[in-house]
């Protein structure tokens, strides 16, 4: 398969990596670069390093075909359906995937999921007074998972954790178009991410980085004008931004 | 609609004259009988062209895009998307009707199936002819026509990107035609994501006849299943077999450009205007040079393992095409047939073909006669328009193909197809104006090839070499393309069983071997009753002379030509096992009762 021209570096060079050159040949999670795939152990154990871990989804952009599984296997697990009062995986209508691959002309797909920012700027968002109980707002770290999560009951439907995330990162947050309450935050499946098991391309992983990584939610035209830029020498993708 | 399992039972009727958009439902039994795709497409042609010879680019004459039950789930490889209607490049030798025609299908790959599905679609059927060149966009209920006279002869590459632009969300899937279907170029393709073509049989042509530049898709619903935890199970099990497939894997690694070397070396590539099935320099255009030069990634479509299209760039004198390619059809009928060598080149030719909107295996197919009437003296450069028609010439075949796009000059003529060519030219031409029932062949040659040489000559659009080599695989076939699920996968035996349990899951209908079997029957009689009614008959079935007179000088098939009486024979054959009369190609009456078509036809 064609994985992506990518340019062979030994691990020696690790530390003189630009922002650009991480993103030509690595993955990127939900726009976060973490280093992965050629670098190697050396580069694993670099970014993992003295701080604090955090598991999430990376995405190996050269290795994605944009066939969208991902969203299929996502939206089956967090949108089950319910046959004969049993609650079964759904089948799997991307709409409601947490998932999302943003495919361009020329051929760059970009999935695009929750970047789990350190910084949270979605949930500095959250208009709602913090609870004095917990300390949370509507929209909150799960301290567990590091999942962002919200509390629907507390809610009020304001938009504006998810025009944070489009302005400040990946924008993947999307308003419900009736309540205006946020959606399409990744649930990490509790653990067994569905669109990691069931990328055919292995272009998914969930794997530990570093909690104080540098990078980090870069909006999925960003992403795809890099790499459209380093695979064909282009970034015109046309009228749409 | 009908209420039935895995389909919403709505199909989408556009009607560009009057402006009328109308949900229709579709019979159940439709559904149980032609099941989707190019299936239900051809009944619902069957049912709106009540009488032969209507004119193809009439208004009257449905075009119609069609996913089947597997579209909009993800099953994989389900991404397929049937375009139906009466065909623009085909006729018959004798017939009442000066419009006659077969019926024409094209298949293609990409988003745009499962998109309609997921806007609550198994069909959209568009007639009439808008009075200016227009766009239809459908967001799930809401479907409006709108102008697209400011994306007039734009080429399909800018105008991908335009259109989303102007739509203004990238979920939107989209298809559209080039500069070619706008000027009625009888070969023109539909595209989709500006890589994806339904190419054959003139798709884009009727749909250019319409006065319709595109239609963009948007859905947030989908289909139902009749048996979901049956369905899931299958699922699984379809997803295992294509994870461990020796097949899909070679798919995944060059697509079907492997095969250009493969065929040339097995002696069944298209070269020279099929004149040799091999080609010395297959090498320099195969999928191992593409993979080094030019490929960077892999593509796929909705759902699928194999990911069989590989897009790069391109370096050199003819360098800086971002596009996807070769495939082994495009490859070998810009390539080998036209004895083009140089990759750079012949992935200028297949990207302008894409963005122009025409054909490749037609539009190659055309200049590799071109070429051969030059090089025999038949017609001169003057005739040609000063284009110095040489083999090999990429130059040259860069020219012919603009000229054709807009039917200028010889481009006129040649935008008509090699049987109309080799009528005006004459002298003998003929024997090597390779078609069938004036649709072009395909990168498959067949001097040592007879079975493909049955898929050619019997297939009901034309010239085909999917058809089938076999009464068992065309009725197979005819229900891959009635499902939305992919050919290729299929190549892998062990899918079947889990197919066949998606399919019944889906549709609330057993399917077991016979039942699919005789359900591609069903499609192909009546696609066969079609063409009889248009005229066509068993010299229709005929194959040009090339193929048993002109033996191959090269190669491992050295020598190896089609035996005339053989092939007579073999479809003397075909005919009576298919229950039809082997004088006029008929459907008996009782293969009509058997197959429940006795009350249609």
């Amino acid at each position: 398969m064609n994985r992506g021209k990518e340019e062979t570096r030994g691990p020696d060079e690790r530390t003189s990596f630009t922002r650009r050159e991480f993103i030509k040949g690595v993955g990127i999670g939900g726009g976060a670069i973490v280093l992965l795939g050629q670098f190697g152990v050396h580069a694993a154990a670099w970014a993992l390093s003295g701080d604090p871990v955090l598991k999430m989804i990376v995405v190996h952009y050269a290795k994605c075909t944009g066939c969208r599984t991902c969203e299929a296997a996502c939206s089956s697990r967090n949108r089950p359906a319910s046959v004969a009062g049993r609650e079964l995986p759904g089948l799997g209508n991307p709409r409601y995937a947490n998932i999302r691959v943003h495919s361009f002309n020329p051929d760059v797909d970009v999935p695009n999921v929750c970047a789990m920012c350190a910084d949270t700027p979605c949930v500095k968002a959250c208009p709602v007074e913090p609870a004095p109980k917990t300390g949370r707002r509507a929209l909150y770290r799960d301290q567990a998972s590091h999942t962002i999560r919200n509390d629907t009951g507390r809610c009020i439907g304001c938009r504006s954790c998810a025009k944070a995330c489009a302005t400040q990162r990946t924008g993947v947050i999307s308003p419900n178009p009736a309540t205006g309450k946020p959606e399409r935050i990744c649930t990490l499946c509790g653990g067994d991410p569905q669109c990691v098991k069931r990328c055919p391309f292995e272009a998914l992983s969930y794997v530990e980085v570093r909690r104080d990584r540098k990078f980090y939610g870069l909006e999925p035209e960003k992403i795809a004008a890099e790499l459209a830029r380093n695979w064909y020498g282009t970034a015109d993708f046309g009228g749409l931004k | 609609m009908s209420g039935k399992p895995g389909y919403h039972g709505v199909i989408l009727n556009i009607d560009l004259s009057s402006g009328k958009i109308e949900k229709r439902e579709v019979a159940p039994q439709d559904l149980d009988n032609f099941v989707g795709g190019q299936g239900l497409g051809m009944k619902i042609l069957w049912d709106r062209l009540k009488k032969p010879g209507v004119d193809p680019l009439s208004p009257e004459n449905p075009l119609m895009f069609m996913p089947g039950p597997f579209s909009g789930l993800p099953v994989p490889s389900s991404s397929r998307t049937c375009v139906v209607t009466k065909s623009p490049i085909t006729s018959p030798l004798k017939s009442d009707y000066p419009h006659a025609s077969t019926v024409s299908y094209s298949n293609m790959g990409g988003f745009f199936g499962p998109e309609m599905r997921f806007a609550g679609y198994d069909g959209i059927v568009i007639t009439g002819k808008a009075k200016e060149l227009c766009y239809v966009v459908i967001d799930d209920d809401r479907v409006e026509i709108r102008d697209a006279r400011k994306f007039k002869g734009m080429r399909t590459d800018a105008f991908d990107k335009a259109f989303l632009g102007e739509l203004g969300d990238r979920r939107y899937k989209t298809v559209y035609i080039g500069p070619a279907g706008e000027n009625l170029v009888p070969y023109s393709s539909i595209l989709h994501t500006a890589g994806r073509a339904a190419g054959r049989g003139g798709v884009g042509c009727v749909m250019g006849s319409k006065n319709l530049k595109a239609i963009a898709v948007r859905g947030s619903g989908q289909p139902s299943v009749a048996d979901h935890t049956r369905f899931l199970a299958a699922l699984e099990r379809a997803r295992t077999v294509l994870k461990t497939s020796p097949f899909a894997k070679a798919m995944a690694e060059q697509g079907t450009a492997s095969a250009i070397v493969r065929s040339s070396n097995a002696g069944t590539e298209t070269v020279r205007n099929f004149r040799e099935g091999t080609f010395p320099q297959a090498d320099k255009i195969g999928g191992d040079a593409a993979k080094r030069d030019v490929w960077v990634r892999d593509i796929a479509c909705y759902c699928c393992p194999l990911a069989c299209k590989k897009s790069g760039i391109t370096k050199g004198k003819y360098g800086g095409v971002v596009h996807d390619g070769p495939e082994y059809e495009t490859g070998v009928m810009l390539g080998s047939n036209l004895l083009i060598s140089d990759m750079p080149g012949l992935l200028k030719a297949i990207y302008n073909l894409d963005d122009l909107g025409l054909d490749q295996i037609s539009t190659g197919n055309v200049i590799g006669f071109l070429m051969e009437a030059y090089e025999k003296g038949m017609i001169d450069r003057k005739f040609l328009d000063g284009i110095d028609l040489r083999w090999g010439s990429v130059d040259a075949t860069l020219a012919m193909i603009e000229k054709i796009a807009a039917r200028d000059g010889v481009g006129e003529l040649a935008a008509k197809g090699v049987a109309a060519l080799a009528q005006r030219i004459g002298q003998g031409s003929e024997k090597f104006a390779i078609h069938v029932k004036g649709l072009e062949l395909a990168a498959h040659n067949i001097q040592a090839n007879q079975p493909r040489a049955l898929s050619y000559a019997t297939a009901e659009r034309g010239a085909c070499h999917l058809s089938g080599d076999d009464i068992a695989t065309q009725n197979k076939r005819a229900v891959l393309d009635s499902i939305g699920l992919c050919l290729f996968p299929t190549f892998e035996p062990a899918l079947e069983e889990p197919m066949l349990s998606l399919l019944s899951a889906i549709t609330g209908r057993e399917y077991d071997r016979a039942e699919f079997a005789k359900t591609g029957e069903r499609i192909v009689n009546l696609e066969k009753m079609f063409n009889y009614r248009e005229g066509f008959r068993r010299e229709d079935d005929r194959l040009p002379d090339r193929f048993f007179e002109d033996a191959f000088t090269i190669g491992p098939k050295k020598g190896a030509v089609l035996d005339r009486k053989e092939f007579d024979l073999m479809l003397t054959k075909y005919y009576k096992d298919r229950g039809w009369d082997p004088e006029t190609t008929k459907p008996g009456a009782s293969k009509l009762k058997e197959l429940g078509l006795d009350s249609i036809v």
